[in-house]
């Protein structure tokens, strides 16, 4: 029980108003955010929505509207997709990995449903905001969009391949 | 930007009914109403300057700092320059005004002494010596005894304007963060949703205010071109009054007339036909802004039907009066969104099963 309560305290500390270094490092420790600088770390901060999702709960499901992408903090999230060709790719997405991704570049259904498999701690990126920042700052858009598109290349050439991958949601 | 579902005909009924409520309720609290909704204008008026200069590399506090000095700066200026001229023109203040409430009677009087030579209808009513009484009245109720009582409650409004720098300042500063912490009380299972829904109403907010700063543009430039076309000084200032005047619809309408008149009667005492061209010029402005203009561009900037447009200007006057004309559409605009984003996450059963399946998981993993 204590545990639990000094978990959640952590949390609240992590996710407060002011920015702690730890906070920084932490984000900073996301693939898609490790290119960018300290100060533009601060800047995409102001954009991201932290989540915690308790044992068992439903990020999204199959068909869902998707607007935006969700970044896994720590925990672990599994995909149930429906469709036969993700069936051999891996289904469970751990610290730093990216869900939802496809719904960053337009508001198309959901290809699978996710659900945390523990307690899982994610920050979610809007679709609207992520355009705007991509306005904002080209700087930070560019790294972020790189770092996205790695990520969806390696999962298609693995798709290709029939490797073992995770798949794009 | 893609264009929003249309709400059902129930949610419709639900939505103006809401507005109308909301329009009773806001008419009591019109203090608080008026320097909230003039600093939420500022705010979408300057929030692409803070853009800009995000753009251009400077952080968003910054940026939102600079851009509040600028604007505080531009409107101690204004307030400076009006204050002085005020100052300036304390002494003739009372003399001008009659000068031109001369310049309106002359006019009204040569009107009224046409209509009995051409009309015998008019002679026989003495329509010459009902306007004279008519005026007499009004010179000695208003001009006589009024005119520093309206000047002293104008000044009622001082403190609650005063708000609005302080209005401004924080939305400019904290916009993102508070719709950061809005959303972070919604339920998980509603989450996409809600943020979706704070998308749509910041951006419905953003067209109304567009669109209102498109109206005023258009109505300068229709009343700047047909006075400066007439002969009559300063047209363009005197379409920019009339046309921000005319935020006040009815009764804002109805002094920019006036103002317009009263000039051209005064600056062309022997030309009257100036002074028709020009209140006929306003009438069909009006016209066009009522019937073109407006649903053009904030009805569809909000994506409101031109008819529904009408119908709740019609019934925020019926409801609110005045207030109720000014703020009908944008409330209606704002909740339409609500309601029809709210229809939609009350009868989403995925939603409301995912939402009612989590609240029974939280006591079981703190229960662990």
């Amino acid at each position: 029980m204590w545990t639990i309560a000094l978990n959640r305290l952590d949390e609240m500390k992590f996710f407060g108003a002011d920015r702690s270094a730890q906070k920084i490092e932490m984000l900073k420790h996301i693939p898609i955010f490790h290119e960018l600088t300290r100060k533009e770390i601060l800047e995409v901060d102001e954009l991201l929505h932290e989540r915690i999702y308790e044992k068992n709960e439903i990020i999204f499901e199959e068909g869902d509207p998707g607007h935006g992408i969700f970044i896994v903090v720590s925990g672990k999230l599994r995909a149930d997709p429906g469709h036969n060709l993700l069936k051999n790719a891996v289904l469970d997405f751990g610290p730093g990995e990216l869900v939802g991704e496809l719904s960053l570049f337009d508001e198309a259904p959901r290809t699978a449903k996710v659900v945390a498999i523990e307690r899982t701690v994610t920050v979610a990126l809007f679709q609207a905001e992520f355009s705007s920042l991509l306005l904002k700052n080209k700087s930070i858009g560019v790294k972020v969009l790189v770092e996205i598109a790695r990520t969806l290349s390696r999962r298609a050439r693995q798709l290709l391949l029939q490797e073992k991958h995770a798949p794009s949601l | 930007m893609k264009s929003f579902p249309q709400p059902g005909a129930i949610t419709l009924l639900v939505v103006i009914l809401i507005t109308c409520t909301l329009l009773f309720l806001f008419q009591k609290v019109i203090w608080l109403v008026v320097p909230f909704l003039l600093a939420l204008m500022l705010f979408y008026c300057l929030r692409p300057a803070v853009e800009a200069l995000v753009v251009r590399g400077m952080r968003h506090e910054t940026a939102a700092k600079t851009v509040w000095i600028l604007l505080q700066s531009i409107m101690a200026t204004i307030v400076l320059a009006v204050g002085l001229l005020f100052v300036a023109k304390a002494g003739t203040w009372q003399t001008d005004f009659n000068r031109y409430v001369a310049g309106g009677e002359n006019l009204l009087k040569g009107t009224a002494g046409m209509l009995e030579n051409n009309i015998p209808v008019f002679k026989s009513m003495d329509l010459s010596g009902q306007v004279d009484q008519v005026i007499q009245q009004f010179t000695n109720r208003f001009a006589g005894r009024n005119l520093l009582p309206v000047s002293l409650q104008s000044l009622k409004w001082l403190p609650s304007l005063l708000l609005v720098p302080y209005f401004i300042y924080f939305m400019l500063n904290d916009s993102a963060r508070l719709k950061k912490y809005i959303i972070k009380s919604v339920p998980n299972a509603f989450f996409e949703k809600g943020l979706l829904l704070c998308s749509r109403l910041d951006a419905t907010l953003q067209n109304y205010f567009q669109g209102l700063f498109l109206l005023t543009l258009l109505d300068t430039a229709c009343l700047a071109i047909g006075l400066e076309a007439l002969g009559v000084a300063n047209a363009i200032w005197l379409g920019l009054a009339s046309a921000i005047l005319a935020w006040i619809p009815t009764l804002g309408s109805l002094i920019g007339c006036v103002l317009v008149v009263l000039v051209a009667a005064t600056d062309f005492p022997d030309r009257a036909w100036i002074a028709y061209a020009c209140l006929l010029l306003f009438l069909s402005v009006r016209m066009l802004d009522d019937f073109l203009f407006m649903p053009l561009t904030i009805g569809r900037k909000l994506r409101v039907h031109p008819l529904l447009s009408v119908l709740m200007l019609c019934l925020g006057a019926a409801v609110a009066g005045t207030t109720g004309l000014v703020l009908a559409l944008p409330l209606f605009g704002v909740v339409a969104v609500i309601g029809e984003t709210v229809s939609q996450v009350v009868t989403d059963r995925k939603l409301k099963a995912r939402y009612r399946a989590t609240r029974q998981l939280v006591p079981l993993q703190t229960a662990v």
